[in-house]
């Protein structure tokens, strides 16, 4: 236990130190004020009637976090993409390997440290971002620990991916691919909604398939469906944009992410085991 | 050959490594210093099973068979060197004794168990051929982590004892990025070191080092020796070996090619060098019983003595109503066994 938290530690202080927090978090400050400066230009605008103000905010909080969930899907992929393969590259895991911890301790530790600081930085990003919009234009979403959650969780299934692929693949490799699936299973999603739109089952059944093949858009939706206002889902606006919810992810599929998870860093810490160091 | 522990590659049976293998017609046909199959193979986990014991321990690569049945014992407290050209598989050997790499044959023990068992690997300090540490720690922190992972009581201790022990107390606090890479392997000599474990691995420890280093390196194995640690020391400076080794295996393409004492691979290989005036052509012819003689230029050469011989063979001379202008006793090094060696393969 000990020996795991040593690794959590060491991972947390990796990050830190190597300046990639600092990096994720400058950029996303950045546009934060950016962002706030929009919400502004958009409540004050004369051409637009107060109804529509009501309606386009909202909307626009849920594109900025859709941008703000591809930072969070690249830092996951970018933190988790060095994790194994990289240190046995260069030699760094092998002292630490050699020290009396099993090799699941080193993959839990990394990814709780990792995982630790993904969370925070989310936390971070979404509270600054929540606290601005309702400053700025006065809208507060209607589920915003939700919208967090959510986000938070995509990220977590991305890094859990990042720290699979990183047991095979070089930090460079890790990082492209998991974006790329990243932007595949969001393009799924936008292909189910095309699908409903225009009754093409076929499409349709494209998103139902992928959002349980790699959950990060169907976990999207429910930040979505925690952003939107409730008049807009009651009366079904919207309904044809792949930025809106018809309501939040059920149970099942909840339950069904964190078996994703486990499953996957299972096949992780099978993949690391196997490897000669 | 006469020597018990030596293999001779051309021989039948030099495919059993000698001395080792029990039931090889190498190991019964030698009676030498090494201890009897059985007695090399207590129970495991016993408080004196031997530090590494590998039996035919095997390893290959998709192409490449790195290892090929290597059998060989390394008693608790001795240091023991692992000689062997570029490639002959020792880093192999090392990474299959501590569990970053699976054999593919064989089987191998590490103080009493099974190597790469996680509890053994707490009395195991390991310097890898290959040194890196998180560059973006200090000296200090590296050994801390390295102290937590191993659950030391006192770590501030047991660092700061070991970065003083590679001379690295004065940059203790410095960011690991910004060490030279002697300075690394000093580093990792003291990760090594930490904890004062009961076996030491170095791979090449002295790979980066300067003289100076080097020198310093040796006085730690010694003082490791001291305290009744066993070091498990791979190279291929035969220098190193021959000033810190008790016991050395050389081996070759993956096979161990022999085993022995310093003074077993050498004792026996040493000659004397006369010159002697006053004595008609051929006098010598008489001696046979003593070595064998040859004549090299203004020298004799009496291959086979020992070098207490040297007093009585002078005697002779001068009893024969000779004269001694010179006598030198030499030993063969280290150098040219090993040559020799890996030459008869
Ligand atoms: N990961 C690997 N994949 C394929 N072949 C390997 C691997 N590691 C080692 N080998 C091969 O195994 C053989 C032994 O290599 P090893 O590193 O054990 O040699 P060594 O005795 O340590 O040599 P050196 O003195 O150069 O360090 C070599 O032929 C090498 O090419
Ligand atoms: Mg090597």
């Amino acid at each position: 236990m000990s020996q795991t938290l040593a690794i959590v530690a060491l991972t947390v202080q990796e990050a830190l130190r190597r300046k990639l927090v600092a990096a994720f978090m400058g950029v996303s400050v950045a546009l934060v004020v950016l962002s706030a400066w929009g919400f502004d230009r958009l409540s004050h605008s004369r051409s637009l009637s107060s109804g529509e103000v009501g309606a386009a905010v909202p909307q626009a909080l849920v594109l900025f976090m859709f941008m703000f969930s591809f930072v969070v899907a690249l830092s996951a992929s970018t933190i988790a993409s060095p994790a194994i393969s990289a240190e046995i590259e260069s030699g760094v895991l092998q002292s630490v390997a050699t020290r009396p911890l099993h090799r699941a301790q080193i993959l839990l530790g990394k990814w709780l440290g990792l995982g630790g600081v993904l969370t925070a930085y989310a936390a971070a990003v979404c509270a600054l971002e929540f606290v601005v919009v309702d400053v700025v234009s006065g809208y507060t979403p209607p589920d915003p620990a939700g919208a967090f959650g959510y986000l938070l969780a995509e990220g977590l299934v991305l890094l859990t991916v990042g720290m699979l692929l990183s047991t095979r693949l070089s930090a460079l490799a890790t990082g492209v691919v998991a974006v790329a699936l990243f932007g595949a299973a969001w393009l799924a999603g936008v292909v189910g909604t095309l699908g409903a739109d225009f009754h093409v089952p076929a499409l349709r059944q494209v998103d139902s398939v992928a959002r349980y093949i790699l959950p990060t858009d169907g976990l999207w939706h429910g930040t979505i469906y925690a952003l939107e206002p409730r008049t807009i889902v009651a009366n079904a606006i919207g309904h044809l944009s792949p930025f809106y919810a018809s309501g939040p992810p059920g149970w099942a599929y909840l339950v069904w992410c964190g078996v994703w998870v486990l499953a996957a860093l299972t096949a992780s810490l099978v993949a690391f085991q196997r490897r000669e160091l | 050959m006469s020597l018990g522990s030596w293999a001779d590659p051309g021989a039948p049976g030099a495919e059993a490594v000698p001395g080792i293998a029990p039931g090889s017609p190498a190991a019964q046909a030698a009676p030498g210093p090494l201890p009897p199959p059985d007695a090399a193979r207590p129970p495991p986990g016993s408080a004196r099973s031997p530090a590494v014991h590998t039996l035919e321990l095997a390893k290959s690569y998709r192409r490449t068979v790195a290892l090929r049945g290597l059998s060989m014992t390394v008693a608790r407290g001795e240091v023991f060197g692992f000689l062997g050209p570029n490639g002959a598989g020792k880093t192999t050997t090392v990474k299959l004794l501590l569990g970053l790499a699976r054999p593919t044959g064989g089987e191998a023990m590490v103080l009493g168990a099974p190597a790469g068992h996680v509890e053994s690997r707490r009395r195991v300090g390991y310097l890898p051929e290959l040194f890196r540490f998180q560059h973006w720690l200090t000296a200090r922190e590296v050994l801390t982590l390295h102290a937590r992972l191993l659950q030391l009581p006192r770590r501030d201790r047991a660092t700061a004892d070991a970065l003083a022990t590679v001379g690295l107390a004065g940059r203790a606090d410095t960011k690991v990025g910004t060490f030279s890479k002697g300075m690394q392997q000093r580093l990792g000599l003291a990760v090594a070191l930490v904890g004062d474990p009961e076996l030491v691995v170095l791979d090449e420890p002295t790979s980066a080092l300067d003289p100076v280093g080097r020198h310093e390196v040796r006085a730690i194995v010694r003082s490791l020796r001291d305290r009744g640690a066993t070091v498990f020391l791979n190279t291929h400076l035969l220098e190193e070996a021959e000033q810190v080794c008790d016991r050395v295996t050389v081996i070759d393409r993956g096979k161990a090619i022999a085993t022995g004492t310093l003074e077993e691979l050498l004792g026996q290989r040493t000659s004397v060098r006369l010159r002697v005036r006053g004595l008609p052509d051929g006098w010598w012819r008489a001696h046979a019983d003593l070595g064998a003689w040859s004549v090299e230029g203004e020298w004799l050469r009496l291959a086979g003595a020992p070098p207490e011989s040297v007093p009585e063979l002078v005697a002779m001379v001068v009893g024969r109503g000779g004269r001694v202008d010179a006598v030198v006793p030499e030993h063969q090094t280290l150098e040219d066994r090993f040559l020799e060696l890996l030459g008869a393969r």
